[in-house]
């Protein structure tokens, strides 16, 4: 096969950014994502740390379905548990210096989420695909029903939601959206990075192989047990991760922002993007965040912003995105990250056959 | 001429003004915008529907009154489908795209509220009136810039109580949407019912939608209630609880908040399911658009409205939903052009403070008379009743204040 790329040793062969163009790719995307707040406005800014939180999300699920083959669609679960534990686990240690407070709630928090994984995970040893689906739909309402109960209101505000700490790290107190963007953006580069490596290691070769055929799986000596939960408990982590940003980012977390539309959210993001890739949550998020606000601003433009067309608009605006949807999936089944990979193939082969 | 320090200050404040004025003209928006989210897609579509056209009206009439202190105004409303962080990105694009030149907002939800509430300082303060009627925003100490237009769902169940004491009630239920908006006034409407000598018989959850009627309408008889008050409903459930009484053969009171109060509602219950609502009341906070005897506000929108809405269901008929909306932006209004008659810039600081120290405002119908901003709402009403045969809600009672 003609690439282009000579490989003269096994740790050439063996990089993530394996070529020039991918690198061009990522290290150009990460400059402009450096230089992105210093030009951005208040609303650029905030849409880019909702893409960043839920993009860490995204990650996570797509170690358990893109990667593992489980489906689920309860993760909106973990990411509030992630949210409620940075705060209560905050209120219970407010003794403790703020500087040092999230390098110690943050990990508690994933931590939290990873074991309720595991939990939710159990039916994964029984059931899969549709069923376990819905086994797992369960954890979404359980959740958010045991956050709304009075009796854990002390906790979690109830039903009315509560306020969220300002975080700070050692002493630098991200209170603005731009210092939050810092944050954000360098944890979701970092899980995605650290998802990309965990399937070049044996844990997540063990869970390529369980998606792959999981009973053969099995033959060549990977315990389903210790790796199905294995998986979910990753893949809850993320989201326990992505919870604790949502958290520190708004100043008000309330059950409502974590219902079953989360979870349906998470999954189609990933769908759309592309499973088992690792920059398909990425551009899956932004299909799913970014297109419905340019929906929206295209639209208000092309009527002029009129009073009279408003009750129509919003209505439009969600058919325009669901067919959208559906014309991605139909185009290409396999996600947006086969579109790039085409074109970053015939980068590196040009000019010879794009292929 | 000798320079002194006199004449060197005379100087440098005659050279400020001079090269000053232009700056603040200059300062000036061409247009002020006040945006506004929506639920136009959504579990509560229908409300959201029904009071986008108010939006254009509002627009259309106060810039025909010279907008504010001249200066006209462009409302920019847009989608939340519900959703409370779909409202704060719309806020933030609004601030995003107008600037100062945006100078209230108005949001869909008390998740909205409660959401933006924390991100309403330094340059990002704007004036914040809403849909809701949650307790909890009446606080100017926490709320500064977010009001309500009218009392909150605890001075709502207040009025309540003491209508259903003056007509020789004793033992009433209480059934509620298992949501925040329905348990919002329960601690404060217990405190009440305590005070008034009121037994609460029954405290009853039920879902929002898709409740289980024969269960809770079973309870409710065997609570042996006279009255019962129905609170976190707007188009689903209360009516046919009510019907599920009515079936049952129960003559309890039914008794009802702003949001289950429309007449838009009861008359389709009553075209499709017979005349089961006779009788049930409830408390409003505004007069209803058909009663229009010394409102001229509401002449105004009914001449409007038979103009911009022909051959519209809304041209003979405002909802209730969509005169919450309109008082809310003549509240923002009246503190906007007071804060800019009193040549103050309208900073979100300024502007609450008109806003808190509205007094004695002639609302031109909405309510029964003068009425004060006291802690952000207006803590009056008047309970309602409706009757099937003339498809009307009629007062029952005096306006009451709490």
């Amino acid at each position: 096969m003609i690439n282009g790329n000579l490989k003269a040793t096994y740790g050439a062969d063996e990089r993530v950014l394996n070529n020039r163009n991918k690198q061009m790719f990522v290290f150009g995307s990460i400059i402009l994502l450096a230089l992105f707040p210093l030009f951005a406005d208040d609303y650029s800014v905030l849409m880019a740390c909702k893409m960043g939180i839920l993009l860490i999300a995204v990650v996570g699920v797509n170690v358990l379905t893109g990667y593992t083959g489980l489906v689920s669609l309860g993760h909106g679960a973990f990411v509030a548990i992630g949210a409620y534990s940075t705060v209560i686990f905050s209120n219970l240690f407010s003794g403790l210096p703020t500087g040092i407070l999230p390098f110690i709630v943050v990990p508690m928090a994933i931590a939290v989420s990873a074991l309720t994984g595991i939990i939710v995970g159990l039916p994964s040893l029984r059931v899969k695909g549709l069923y376990l689906a819905v086994a797992t739909l369960a954890a979404s309402f359980i959740v958010k029903f045991l956050i709304e109960q009075d009796l854990f209101a002390p906790w979690t505000g109830g039903i009315v939601g509560i306020d969220t700490p300002v975080p700070s790290l050692l002493g630098w107190e991200l209170d603005n959206k731009r210092e939050m963007y810092v944050l954000i953006t360098a944890l979701a580069l970092g899980t995605m990075l650290a998802a990309q490596n965990l399937f070049r290691t044996r844990v997540g070769r063990a869970f390529i192989a369980i998606r792959d055929r999981d009973y053969s799986a099995e033959i060549l000596g990977i315990s389903l047990l210790r790796y199905k939960l294995m998986s979910f408990a990753i893949s809850a982590g993320y989201c326990g991760l992505s919870g604790a940003l949502g958290a520190y980012f708004f100043a008000r977390i309330l059950p409502e922002q974590f219902g079953l539309d989360l979870s349906l959210e998470l999954v189609a993001a990933l769908i759309v993007g592309g499973m088992g890739r690792t920059l398909g949550p990425l551009f899956g998020v932004v299909v799913v965040m970014l297109v419905p606000e340019l929906i929206k601003i295209s639209m208000a433009a092309a009527t002029g912003g009129s009073l009279e067309l408003a009750r129509y608009t919003g209505p439009v605006q969600e058919i325009v995105f669901g067919l959208l949807l559906v014309f991605f999936l139909l185009k290409e089944p396999l996600g947006i990250n086969q579109i790039t990979d085409r074109i970053l193939r015939s980068a590196n082969r040009w000019p010879f056959a794009r292929g | 001429m000798t320079l002194n320090r006199r004449t060197f200050l005379a100087t440098g404040a005659a050279a400020t003004a001079v090269v000053g004025t232009p700056m603040i003209l200059k300062a000036q928006p061409a247009e002020y915008v006040l945006g506004a989210s929506l639920p136009l897609t959504g579990p509560f579509a229908t409300a959201g529907q029904l009071v986008a056209p108010a939006f254009a009206l509002a627009q259309k009439m106060f810039n025909d009154e010279g907008g504010i202190a001249g200066t006209p105004i462009r409302f920019v409303t847009e989608d939340s489908g519900y959703v409370p962080q779909s409202t704060l990105a719309n806020y933030q694009r609004v601030l995003a795209t107008e600037g100062k030149a945006c100078v209230g907002y108005f949001a869909d939800s008390t998740g909205a509220m409660k959401l933006i509430a924390p991100e309403l300082k330094g340059e990002n303060a704007r004036l914040m009136g809403s849909t809701s009627f949650a307790s909890e925003l009446a606080n100017p100490q926490t709320n500064p810039y977010q009001y309500i237009s009218g009392p909150t769902y605890q001075d709502q169940f207040d009025i309540l109580m003491q209508n259903i004491k003056a007509a020789g009630g004793s033992k009433i239920a209480i059934i509620y949407s298992n949501t925040e908006f329905g348990r919002d006034p329960l601690e404060h409407g217990r405190a009440t019912a305590e005070r008034l000598g009121l037994e609460i018989v029954l405290e009853e959850a039920t879902k929002p939608q898709g409740a289980d009627i024969p269960t809770h309408v079973t309870k409710l008889a065997q609570s042996g209630a006279e009255h019962c008050i129905l609170q976190g409903y707007v188009t689903g459930v209360w009516p046919q609880l009510i019907g599920g009484a009515r079936q049952f053969g129960l003559p309890i009171q039914f008794h009802g908040t702003f949001w289950g109060m429309e007449k838009l509602i009861a008359d389709r219950i009553t075209k499709e399911a017979g005349p089961f609502l006779a009788g049930y009341q409830g408390v409003m906070p505004y007069r209803y658009f058909y009663d229009r005897e010394n409102a001229p506000r509401y002449e105004q929108y009914a001449a409007l409205s038979k103009a911009m809405f022909a051959g519209t269901p809304l041209e003979n008929y405002m909802s209730t939903w969509a005169l919450q909306a309109m008082c809310g932006l003549e509240l923002a209004m009246k503190a906007l052009r007071d804060t800019a008659e009193a040549g103050k810039e309208l900073t979100a600081d300024n502007v609450a403070e008109s806003l808190s120290g509205i007094s004695d405002w002639d609302s031109g119908g909405f309510f029964g008379g003068p009425v004060s901003m006291n802690n952000n709402k207006i803590g009056t009403g008047r309970v309602y009743e409706y009757a099937p045969d003339t498809g009307l809600f009629t007062p029952v009672s005096d306006w009451l204040s709490t």
